[in-house]
C-alpha cells in the first residue's frame, strides 16, 4: 500500500533491460558495430520516451532519476526561482539554495495561479510547481499557472527585457495516472522517474522545450549532448521507455481502477473509524487516483505503520525523505494541519498489483490497528 | 496500582530485553527514546531513525508506549563539545561517562521523576544493592556478566540515583542469554550487533570526527629518548598515549606514542617497549567523584583504568597537594590522561577519577 514509494519492476520491461547487461552490454560511444547498435537502442528508447510525452527525443535528457532531473533544471537559471510549498524535497533544496520564493497553498493543496502570480516578479528566471503531490495527491492546474508565467513572459518580450522565464514541472508521480503530454502542459521543462512507474530506479528524465538552454551538472565524456556526462545506462533507458509506453497504454483504464480501490479504502475508513481527517482535493478528479490520506485522532502514525507491518501490511506517513527525519511533512504543515492531527497521518497508495481483496485486507488491518491503539491510550473523540 | 517506570529504549538489544522484564514483572512500563544525535558524518550515516523504529517495534510487541524525547542540544554541550575540548587539549575522555552523567542520569531521570515516575530503568549492565541503613545510598555492582559489566561508564551518577533506577540485564550471564530471551519473546531485535565504541562516531572512527571538528595542524614527532625530529603529524590532538598506529614514520621499528603536548603540537614517541615512560606505577586522579558522597577510606581496593579492563589491586590514598593517587604495585601500561579510573571494593564500584596529565612520567622536561 505504499506504491508512491516505490513500484515493483514490470516483468515485461525487465525482460526488455535484461539484454543490455549481458550481450549488448557495449559502450554506446565506442566505435565498434555492437556498439553502434547499442547506441542505437538507445536513441531509440530516447524517442519511444519522445513518442509518448509528444516531443522530439533530442529534447530529452536521461538522468539518474528525478531527483538529479530536477537539480538539473534549476541549473538551467541563475536569477530568481518560485516553487511552491508543497514540493518534494528535492526541488525545495534547490529553492532554499538560492534563496528562492515559496508560495503557500490552500488546504487542499492547491496552489492558486494568483499566489504565482503575485510572487513572480521581474527577476525571476524559473517557476517549479509539481504536476501531482506524491504526499496529499493534489493535482496541481497547470495549464492555468503557465498562463500567468506566459503573462510575464509577454511582458517582458514587449518591454524589450530578455531575462527568460521558464516552467518546471514535476510529474514523478502523476505519470501513469495523469496526462503527461508536454504539448498540452504549457510547461518548458518536466521531470519524470522510471521507478514511480514500474520502470527501474535511479533513470529518469528531464524534458525540456525547444529553445530552452540547458547546463550541465555532471562533467565528462560530453554524453546525453553534453548535459549529463557518464556512460549512459542503455539497460535503463530501454527500460523506461517501455515502462512510459505500458503506463500510458494502461493509464486510464488504471486511473478508474484505482479510483474505484481507494474510494472502497476511503469509504470503510469513513464507515468503520470516528476521527479520520481525510486530506488532498474533495474532488476525486483533482486527486491521484490511487491516493488516500488520512490522519487518525488520538494515534501515532509512526506506530501505526509498525503494527500495521506486523500484519503484513506496509504503509507509508508521506514522503520517505521526511519521515526518515522524524518532522511533522512540510506538505502537512503547509495545508495548515494541526500537528495532533499531523502526527497520526498514513498517506496509502494503491497500484497495478493491488486487488479489491488487497484493499480489504488492508481496511481492516487499519481498522483494528487504530481500534486497538485508541483503546491502549485511552483515546475518546469529542 | 503498579508502579511506574521510565525505561531508555535505543532500539538496541538489551534495553529491549529490560524494557520486557519490567513488563513481566508487573510494572507500568514507558518506553522512552532518547534522540541524542542525528547527524551524518562523512563516511558513516547515522543510524538513529532505524534504530527508533527498532525501540518502536519493540514497545509495539510489549504493547506499551514510546515516545521520543529529543536530547540533541544537551547532549552537544556536554557530550560532544567536552569530548571535542578534552582531545584538542590533549586529553582521551570517556564520552559514555558523560552521556551517563548528564543526559541519562541527568536531564531524562529528572524529567521522568517529574512526570511521576517511581523508578527509571536503562539496558546497562550493572546491579543495584540496597543500602543497610536507611538514609545511606544504595550500592552499585559489577554485573553477573564480568566480560559486559558498565560499571566503569557509570562511575558520575549520584548515589542517590540508584534508589530509583533499575536494571533489569545486570543479572544475566551472558550475551547470549540476553540474545535468546530476546528471541524467545519476539521482540526481533535479537540479531542487532553490539554497539561498541562512541555510538555517534560508528566505524568511521574518532579520527574522521576529530577532523570533522578541529583544525588539521602539522607538527614534529619526536623520539622520547633523543629529542631527535623523526617525521611530521598532523595535529597532536589525534594522537594518544599507548598508540602505535597512524604514525607515518617511513618505516622502521614499531613506535608508540608516549605523549603529546597539544600546545607545542608534539608527538613524542618511542621505539622501546620498555621506555620508562610508558609504564607507571602512581595514577594522579582530577574530578573525582564517590558514589557514597564521600571518599573511600585511604587503602588497598581494586582500580580499572578502562572499560572492561583488568581489576589490579592498587593503594588509593591522599597525596600531598590533597589529590587523589593510586598506587599499584608494580608498574602498569600509561594512562592517557583524561580516561576514566574506576575503583571498586570487591564487587562494589565506589566512584572514581579522572587521570590527570602528571599522571605518567612522560612530561618530558
Amino acid at each position: 500500500m505504499d506504491h508512491a514509494a516505490a513500484t515493483p519492476l514490470d516483468p515485461e520491461v525487465q525482460r526488455s533491460m535484461l539484454p543490455y547487461y549481458d550481450k549488448c552490454f557495449f559502450n554506446p560511444s565506442a566505435p565498434y558495430a555492437p556498439a553502434r547498435s547499442a547506441r542505437a537502442d538507445l536513441e531509440a528508447a530516447r524517442a519511444r520516451l519522445g513518442r509518448v510525452l509528444g516531443s522530439r527525443a533530442g529534447n530529452i535528457t536521461l538522468t539518474a532519476g528525478a531527483t538529479e532531473a530536477n537539480n538539473l533544471a534549476f541549473a538551467a537559471v541563475d536569477g530568481q526561482v518560485v516553487a511552491d510549498a508543497i514540493e518534494h524535497d528535492s526541488v525545495l533544496a534547490c529553492v532554499n539554495a538560492r534563496g528562492g520564493t515559496v508560495v503557500g497553498v490552500d488546504s487542499a493543496g492547491f496552489v492558486s495561479p494568483e499566489a504565482v502570480r503575485e510572487a513572480v516578479g521581474p527577476l525571476t528566471e524559473l517557476v517549479s510547481i509539481e504536476l501531482a503531490n506524491g504526499e496529499i495527491g493534489t493535482i496541481q492546474p497547470i495549464r492555468k499557472i503557465a498562463g500567468v508565467v506566459n503573462e510575464e513572459r509577454v511582458r517582458r518580450l514587449e518591454c524589450g527585457d530578455p531575462r527568460p522565464l521558464l516552467l518546471h514541472v514535476d510529474a514523478s508521480q502523476a505519470a501513469g495516472q495523469v496526462s503527461i503530454n508536454v504539448s498540452t502542459l504549457g510547461a518548458d521543462l518536466m521531470t519524470l522517474s522510471a521507478a514511480k512507474i514500474y520502470g527501474p530506479k535511479q533513470v529518469g528524465l528531464l524534458w525540456h522545450a525547444d529553445g530552452v538552454a540547458l547546463r550541465p551538472l555532471v562533467l565528462g565524456g560530453g554524453q546525453e549532448g553534453g548535459l549529463r556526462s557518464g556512460t549512459e545506462n542503455v539497460a535503463g533507458a530501454v527500460g523506461f521507455a517501455h515502462a512510459l509506453e505500458i503506463a500510458e497504454q494502461m493509464r486510464t483504464q488504471e486511473a478508474k481502477r484505482l479510483r474505484g480501490l481507494s474510494g472502497r479504502l476511503r469509504s470503510g475508513l469513513s464507515k468503520r473509524l470516528e476521527g479520520v481527517v481525510f486530506s488532498g482535493p474533495a474532488n476525486t478528479k483533482n486527486r491521484l487516483p490511487g491516493l488516500v490520506h488520512a490522519s487518525f485522532l488520538g494515534v501515532e502514525a509512526r506506530r501505526l505503520v509498525i503494527a500495521l507491518e506486523r500484519r503484513n501490511v506496509l504503509v507509508g506517513t508521506g514522503s520517505a525523505c521526511a519521515a526518515s527525519k522524524m518532522r511533522v511533512s512540510h506538505v502537512l504543515t503547509a495545508i495548515g494541519m494541526d500537528e495532533s492531527v499531523a502526527q497520526g497521518s498514513l498517506r496509502m497508495t494503491m497500484g497495478r498489483l493491488t486487488s479489491a481483496e488487497d484493499v480489504d485486507v488492508a481496511l481492516e488491518a487499519i481498522v483494528a490497528c487504530v481500534t486497538e491503539e485508541r483503546e491502549r491510550v485511552g483515546w475518546r473523540n469529542i | 496500582m503498579s508502579e511506574l517506570v521510565y525505561v531508555g529504549m535505543s532500539g538496541g538489544v538489551d534495553s529491549a530485553l529490560a524494557a520486557a522484564l519490567l513488563v513481566e514483572q508487573g510494572y507500568d512500563v514507558r518506553g522512552i527514546y532518547m534522540r541524542n544525535w542525528s547527524r551524518d558524518l562523512p563516511g558513516f550515516s547515522c543510524p538513529w531513525a532505524d534504530d527508533l523504529a527498532d525501540a518502536e517495534r519493540v514497545a509495539c510487541t510489549l504493547g506499551i508506549d514510546l515516545q521520543v524525547w529529543d536530547y540533541e542540544r544537551e547532549y552537544q554541550k556536554t557530550v560532544v563539545d567536552y569530548l571535542v575540548d578534552a582531545y584538542a587539549h590533549g586529553y582521551t575522555p570517556n564520552p559514555d561517562v558523560m552521556c551517563n552523567q548528564t543526559i541519562k542520569f541527568g536531564t531524562f531521570a529528572q524529567r521522568a521523576f517529574a512526570e511521576g515516575a517511581d523508578y527509571i530503568s536503562t539496558g546497562h549492565y550493572a546491579c543495584v544493592e540496597p543500602a543497610c541503613y536507611e538514609g545511606n545510598v544504595p550500592h552499585l555492582l559489577r554485573s553477573a556478566n564480568e566480560h559486559k559489566d558498565q560499571t566503569y561508564f557509570l562511575w558520575r551518577v549520584p548515589g542517590s540515583m540508584f534508589a530509583r533506577t533499575l536494571f533489569p540485564v545486570g543479572n544475566i550471564a551472558t550475551k547470549d542469554e540476553v540474545r535468546r530471551m530476546c528471541a524467545e519473546r519476539g521482540l526481533g531485535v535479537e540479531n542487532k550487533p553490539d554497539s561498541d565504541g562512541i555510538c555517534f562516531v560508528g566505524p568511521v572512527g574518532l579520527r574522521t570526527f576529530l577532523l570533522d571538528a578541529l583544525e588539521r595542524r602539522a607538527g614534529d614527532v619526536v623520539e622520547w629518548e633523543t629529542g631527535e625530529v623523526l617525521g611530521r603529524h598532523d595535529g597532536a590532538f589525534l594522537f594518544t598515549v599507548g598508540q602505535r598506529r597512524g604514525l607515518d614514520l617511513g618505516g622502521g621499528p614499531a613506535r608508540y606514542v608516549v605523549s603529546t603536548d597539544t600546545t607545542s603540537n608534539v608527538v613524542y614517541v618511542t621505539a622501546d617497549k620498555n621506555c620508562p615512560a610508558l609504564w607507571t606505577t602512581t595514577l594522579v586522579l582530577d574530578d573525582v567523584c564517590w558514589i557514597a558522597g564521600s571518599s573511600p577510606e585511604p587503602g588497598r581496593y581494586l582500580v580499572r583504568t578502562r572499560h572492561t579492563g583488568t581489576l589490579r589491586e592498587a593503594r588509593v590514598q591522599l597525596g600531598a597537594d590533597g589529590r587523589t593517587n593510586v598506587v599499584f604495585d608494580a608498574p602498569i601500561q600509561a594512562v592517557a590522561p583524561g580516561q576514566s579510573v574506576v575503583v571498586y571494593d570487591g564487587r562494589e564500584c565506589l566512584g572514581g577519577g579522572i587521570a590527570a596529565k602528571e599522571t605518567n612520567g612522560a612530561i618530558r622536561e
